[in-house]
Order: structure tokens, then C-alpha cells, then sequence
């Protein structure tokens, strides 16, 4: 029955190109942990996309229970990890997920810089993923707020300040992020709309765009 | 049909009894990839259904009005419950429309009309004796039958009556239709 | 387009040509012969591999999931002017980058821009500084040691902003509020009490406000000033339930000779012994049970 279920969309749309060139492209020998087992850290990039679909599928599920208030906030977080079943679990995975996302990233980074693999024809894949970097900073920074707690309020005032100290357009970056001149309610629900809409929106477009750039140039050679 | 046919076995050029080796393959990456989503999700599917796998708790009794009070007329008590929600402990008012029936029983009614839920009051110009309700114009009698409108009959309180006061419990459905 | 009919395709559409079959069949897929060794194809075989890492990567990490909980504080407080701040972990070279006196101060310029924003930028435009051909890391020095004196230097910050961290804590016999409270979260347990949820600790109601001792007295000594018109609490914690806490001997200690280095003050020059006596009385009642 799948198979003509298949068969049916696959007559209208063609679908079959589309997913046959991801699953039948070849993958070279020396980057496979099978056989050479240093190869291992051509695994980074996956791994950080797994735990990036682990931190998104999290962080929806947090949603259901999290409410962007500074009354509420801390109280629905103790709330649903203590009250809700498996919700230290699932907290626990967006919280550690977080620091093992940049930790994967950052290994990530650093074997594709010292492989070389971001020369030419590859330096828009590079740029591309160093904005994804810089957007998953901005996730850590802005979702460390979120739980409004004394540990969130004081980093966040911190941060803010840092940025306050940029010339010229220190004091404007520092209010718009503020939503105001304190840290206070507006700015916790400016950092949950930016982490939760924006910086996951500009993290799919990203995504795709690396991983559409792999498919298109390959995988860097062997040195 | 007959080029997927065709498709199909360029595909699977030879058909043998036991498993070909991408056969093997496809099926232990699909365990892994089971394995990896299970671990993940399952623990969140969880997380996402707790609300109706928790125990619930039964609402307790709230004193509303002195006994004598309460006549063959229905009279209309206003109360505050006490109301758990997750992490917001609020205080919300109910209303309840107490009468006393022929043989001395007193019972409460529940004024959200059984048709849309609109709030429902007693007599008025538009139908003496009756409940009313302003939304549609369902109508119900003293005992919360359902005349009009609305499918079924007004719910009940869970009454109970000590040292001269009435004392009002959870809802439940009409007992006196 | 062309009209003709040819068996092999798969669909012709007629009249619409927004949905077109394409021939894929001289698109050749990136060409490997030029790397040595076995290649293999990604489905199955090898994301097979890849997943297999997957699987023990994910089975670490809801071990680790499980074994620690993610920590949770204390509400936040910005009057809280104990609390030693503390950004995530990987902020941490640049928190600590940021104290140094070249980069902070008059120089905080020279330290958000050029200690932190440069090396950023370049290293988002790292193809287009280190443009040779050579791939291999130790034939192009300038580049590998700039980035591994780049790691250093953040390995080593991040390091002192830890330890400072941990020496700060030890020094003012702090214990990190998440901890702090998961302990006083167990012992509440442990006697059988519901956990507690900082900052909706429920007060019990006061016992006997109509004794003279409060109406009278401490209203006199300006008590109500710090701790509350109705002793809920405020510049000083709430003394309903303090029954609980301390003995009448213990408050009458505290209301003497006062505690915290001044915070609460000695009250034995505005009151009389007797008076002491009669508040620390009426205090040591403030208990949870009898307000019930």
C-alpha cells in the first residue's frame, strides 16, 4: 500500500531524483570512521546537527508549560520540572543539550579549520557556518535568561552591559535589547521572541543553506 | 504502471530468500535511527501528556449560604474556590442557584447553560419561573430540565449541610431530571 | 518544448509546463575516483556508521541528562547584592578577557572591539585571509598559530574566570543557590514537609495580634519598620512562624544584642529587659501549628 501510495505522489511530483541523489551520492573512504577510525572527527558536524534537532524538538516541548513573564516564569519552570513527569528530564536535555551543542560546534569548527577544508571552493560554506555559531551564541545568551532566575538576571545585566560598551551604538543596542532601560519584563519576553521565533528561523535558513552547499560541492578531499 | 514496474526491478536486480546485505543495512539503520528517536521524543511525548495522566484532585466543600436562608424561590450565591493551576494558585468566583425543594432538600444548580454556556439566571420578564438564558433563549425548569434550546438539563452541586450552613462541593451531572 | 513521445519518460505533461520532467541521467555525481580508498554510498551504509556514533553520543548525553538535574535558583532578585554573577560557561573567556585593565576601563573600546570583535570578524573571514592553496595545517604557520594562540588564550581565560569563580564562593562561604536550595529542598522532604518554592513560602497567619506586647511594644521599638506592618516580612524576614525557628531565649538574644553585624540592631538601650522578655514571649508563639 506504501508502495503505491509512493508510486501515486512520486508520478505527479518526481520525487525520486530528489532523495535518490542524498541516498545514493558516494561518501569517500577517508572520512569514514569504518575504516580509519581518526575519521571519527568528520562525525562533529552530524553530531551537532542531532543535538540541534534535540535542542529544537526540546525546546517545543518546554513551550507547552513556559510562559514568558517575570511574575510566572520562574514558577512555571519550577513547576515543570518538579511537577510535570519527565519534566527534569526534558528540561535537562535543552539545558545540557545547549553546552554540548556549542562543545560539538566548536570541535566542528576547529576540524574544518585545521583540515583546511574551508578554502576555496568552500568559503561561503565557512561564513555560513560561522554565522550559525554566532546565532547558536545567541540562543545560549538570550535562553539563559528565560528561567529568571537570580544566576539568568545577573548574566543577562552583565551581557548587556558589554554590549552597552560598543562606541557610539553602545547605549542604543543596550535599550533595544533592554525593550527599555532595565532589565526587567520587557526584555524577558524580547529575549524569549528572539529565541524561541527569530534565531531558530535564522538558524533553518542557515542550516539549509550549509547543508545544501555540502550536497552541491561534496565533501573536502583527503589531504 | 508498467515503467515503475520496470523501475522497480533495476532496482532489485535479483530476488534471493535471504537478506541481501543492503537489506541488512537499511534495516539496522532504521533500528538506529528508531533508537535515536525514541530516546529522544519518547521522554518529551511524555512531558507533553502529563496533564491528563495526573491525579486529579476532587474540589472540596465551600460554605456559601446559612440554610435558613435558602427558600422554595431559587436565590443565587456567589463563592471563591480555592484553584490549583499548575503554578498559579488563583481564587475565581462560582455562582450556584440554591433552592429548596417540596420534601425540604435543598440542591444547587449550576448556572452555565448546558447549551453554548452562557450564564443563565432565574425568573425575570421574559420567563417567570423559569431559568434563562440570554444567549439563545434556552429555558429550564426549577429542577434544571431542559425545555429549549439546550440538549441537556443544568448541572448539579454536590450539597451538603452542617450545623445551619449549606456547604457546596464539585459538579456534577443534573440527578433530579 | 518538445511534444514528442518518448517511452522512457515518466510523465508528460501537456498544455503546463511548471512541473517538468528533468533528465538526470548525464548529471554525473561528484567524481571520488580522485580519492584513494573504498567509497561507499551514504544511505545505508554509511550513515549507518555515522548513527552508530549517534546512538552512543545520545546514550551519554541522557545519562548525563539524568544524573544532573539543570540547575534552578532562586527567583531573580535585583536587590540581591550577594550574588556573585556568573555568565554560561562558554562567555567565560570573554567575561574574563573583559576584566583585564587593557580591556576594560577607559580601554573597554579597545577591549570589545579589539580583543573580542576583531578576532571574530576574522575568523568569519578566515578563507579570505588565508587564501594559499596548502590545506595541511603546518604548512601555513601563520593561520594554525594564530589559531591555536587564540585557543590557548581562551582555554587558559576561561580557566581563570572558573577558578575565580570557585575562589569568590569559598571566600564569602557562598553555596551556589541552586545547590543551596535542592539541599533545603531534600531536608524539607526528608521531614515529611511539602518542597518548598522559593518566594511562595506560605506564612502562617499571626497568633494572638491583639497582645500588647506587639500592639504596644514593638510597634513602639519601630520592629514593623523592617519586618513588616503585619510582620510578613521586608528589609528583615517575616517573623510569623519564627516560633518555629528559634526559642524565646534565642529572640531574646537577638532582640538584646542585636545580629548580622548590625542588620538587625541591639535593642537593650531602648528596651527594657521586662519589655525583651514580654515580646520575645509573644514571639516564641508565632509557631505554624497554633496559627492554624
Amino acid at each position: 500500500m506504501f508502495k503505491n501510495m509512493y508510486n501515486w505522489i512520486d508520478e505527479r511530483l518526481d520525487i525520486t531524483p530528489m532523495w535518490r541523489d542524498i541516498a545514493d551520492h558516494e561518501v569517500p573512504e577517508h572520512v569514514n570512521p569504518a575504516h580509519h577510525f581518526s575519521a571519527f572527527v568528520y562525525c562533529f558536524g552530524g553530531l551537532t546537527f542531532f543535538i540541534t534537532v534535540i535542542q529544537i524538538l526540546s525546546g517545543m516541548f518546554l513551550t507547552m508549560y513556559y510562559v514568558p513573564d517575570i511574575i510566572n516564569a520562574y514558577y512555571s519552570v519550577d513547576y515543570l520540572q518538579h511537577q510535570v513527569a519527565f519534566g527534569a528530564i526534558v528540561r535537562g536535555m535543552h539545558h545540557w543539550g545547549a553546552s554540548l551543542v556549542i562543545v560539538m560546534m566548536f570541535l566542528h569548527t576547529l576540524r574544518v579549520f585545521f583540515t583546511g577544508s574551508y578554502k576555496a571552493p568552500r568559503e561561503m560554506n565557512w561564513v555560513v557556518g560561522m554565522l550559525i555559531f554566532f546565532v547558536m551564541l545567541g540562543l545560549g545568551f538570550t535562553g539563559y535568561l528565560l528561567p529568571w532566575d537570580n544566576k539568568a538576571y545577573y548574566a543577562t545585566k552583565v551581557g548587556l552591559e558589554i554590549a552597552g560598551a560598543v562606541p557610539f551604538l553602545g547605549d542604543y543596542i543596550k535599550e533595544l535589547m533592554n525593550g527599555g532601560t532595565i532589565v526587567g519584563a520587557q526584555t524577558l519576553t524580547r529575549f524569549f521572541a528572539i529565541h524561541v521565533f527569530f534565531l531558530p528561523g535564522a538558524l533553518l535558513a542557515l542550516l539549509a543553506g550549509h547543508f545544501f552547499m555540502i550536497r552541491k560541492q561534496g565533501i573536502s578531499g583527503p589531504l | 504502471m508498467d515503467h515503475n514496474k520496470q523501475q522497480e526491478t533495476t532496482h532489485k536486480p535479483v530476488k534471493r530468500k535471504e537478506m541481501s546485505r543492503r537489506q541488512f543495512l537499511s534495516y539496522t539503520l532504521g533500528g538506529a535511527g528508531a533508537f535515536m528517536a525514541g530516546g529522544a521524543i519518547l521522554p518529551m511525548i511524555r512531558f507533553a501528556v502529563d496533564p491528563i495522566l495526573q491525579k486529579k484532585e476532587k474540589a472540596g466543600f465551600v460554605k456559601v449560604i446559612e440554610e435558613s436562608k435558602v427558600t422554595n424561590e431559587p436565590t443565587e450565591v456567589k463563592f471563591k474556590i480555592h484553584q490549583v493551576d499548575g503554578w498559579y494558585e488563583s481564587d475565581p468566583k462560582l455562582a450556584a442557584w440554591i433552592t429548596k425543594d417540596e420534601s425540604g432538600k435543598i440542591f444547587a444548580l449550576s448556572p452555565v447553560c448546558k447549551h453554548l454556556g452562557c450564564m443563565v439566571s432565574w425568573g425575570g420578564e421574559e420567563a417567570p419561573n423559569e431559568y434563562h438564558c440570554p444567549c439563545h433563549g434556552a429555558r429550564y425548569t426549577k429542577d434544571g430540565k431542559n425545555l429549549k434550546v439546550a440538549p441537556k438539563p443544568l448541572d448539579e452541586y454536590e450539597v451538603k449541610t452542617e450545623n445551619g450552613w449549606v456547604y457546596l462541593g464539585p459538579i456534577d451531572p443534573n440527578s433530579r431530571v | 518544448m518538445a511534444h514528442k513521445h518518448d517511452p522512457n519518460e515518466k510523465i508528460v505533461f501537456i498544455g503546463d509546463s511548471r512541473v517538468r520532467k528533468r533528465d538526470y541521467s548525464n548529471v554525473t555525481p561528484p567524481d571520488y575516483t580522485a580519492f584513494p580508498g573504498k567509497s561507499e554510498a551514504f544511505i545505508p551504509n554509511f550513515l549507518l556508521k555515522e548513527w552508530m556514533v549517534g546512538v552512543v553520543v545520545l546514550i551519554g548525553f541522557l545519562v548525563l541528562v539524568i544524573a544532573e538535574p539543570a540547575p534552578l535558583g532562586y527567583p531573580a532578585d535585583p536587590l540581591n547584592s550577594a550574588f556573585i554573577p556568573m555568565p554560561d560557561w562558554y562567555f567565560l573567556f570573554l567575561y574574563q578577557l573583559l576584566k583585564y585593565p587593557y580591556a576594560s576601563g577607559d580601554f573597554i573600546v579597545l577591549g570589545v572591539l579589539g580583543l573580542s570583535g576583531i578576532p571574530f570578524i576574522a575568523l568569519l573571514l578566515a578563507p579570505f585571509l588565508d587564501t594559499g592553496k596548502e590545506r595541511r595545517f603546518y604548512r601555513r604557520p601563520i593561520a594554525s598559530s594564530l589559531m591555536i594562540v587564540s585557543l590557548v588564550a581562551v582555554v587558559y581565560l576561561t580557566w581563570v574566570s572558573w577558578a575565580h569563580y570557585q575562589h569568590e564562593l569559598e571566600a564569602t562561604g557562598t553555596v551556589p543557590e541552586h545547590i543551596e536550595r535542592e539541599i533545603k529542598a531534600e531536608e524539607a522532604v526528608a521531614k515529611g514537609l511539602p518542597r518548598p518554592i522559593p518566594g511562595k513560602e506560605k506564612i502562617p497567619a499571626m497568633v494572638a495580634a491583639d497582645d500588647p506586647a506587639f500592639t504596644e511594644t514593638m510597634t513602639q521599638a519601630a520592629c514593623i519598620a523592617c519586618h513588616g506592618a503585619e510582620l510578613e516580612g521586608g528589609g528583615g524576614p517575616a517573623l510569623r512562624g519564627i516560633g518555629d525557628v528559634l526559642s524565646k531565649d534565642e529572640i531574646v538574644q537577638t532582640i538584646t544584642n542585636g545580629k548580622g553585624d548590625g542588620a538587625m540592631p541591639a535593642f537593650k538601650e531602648n528596651l527594657s529587659a521586662e519589655q525583651i522578655d514580654q515580646i520575645a514571649t509573644w514571639l516564641s508563639k508565632q509557631k505554624a501549628e497554633a496559627a492554624e
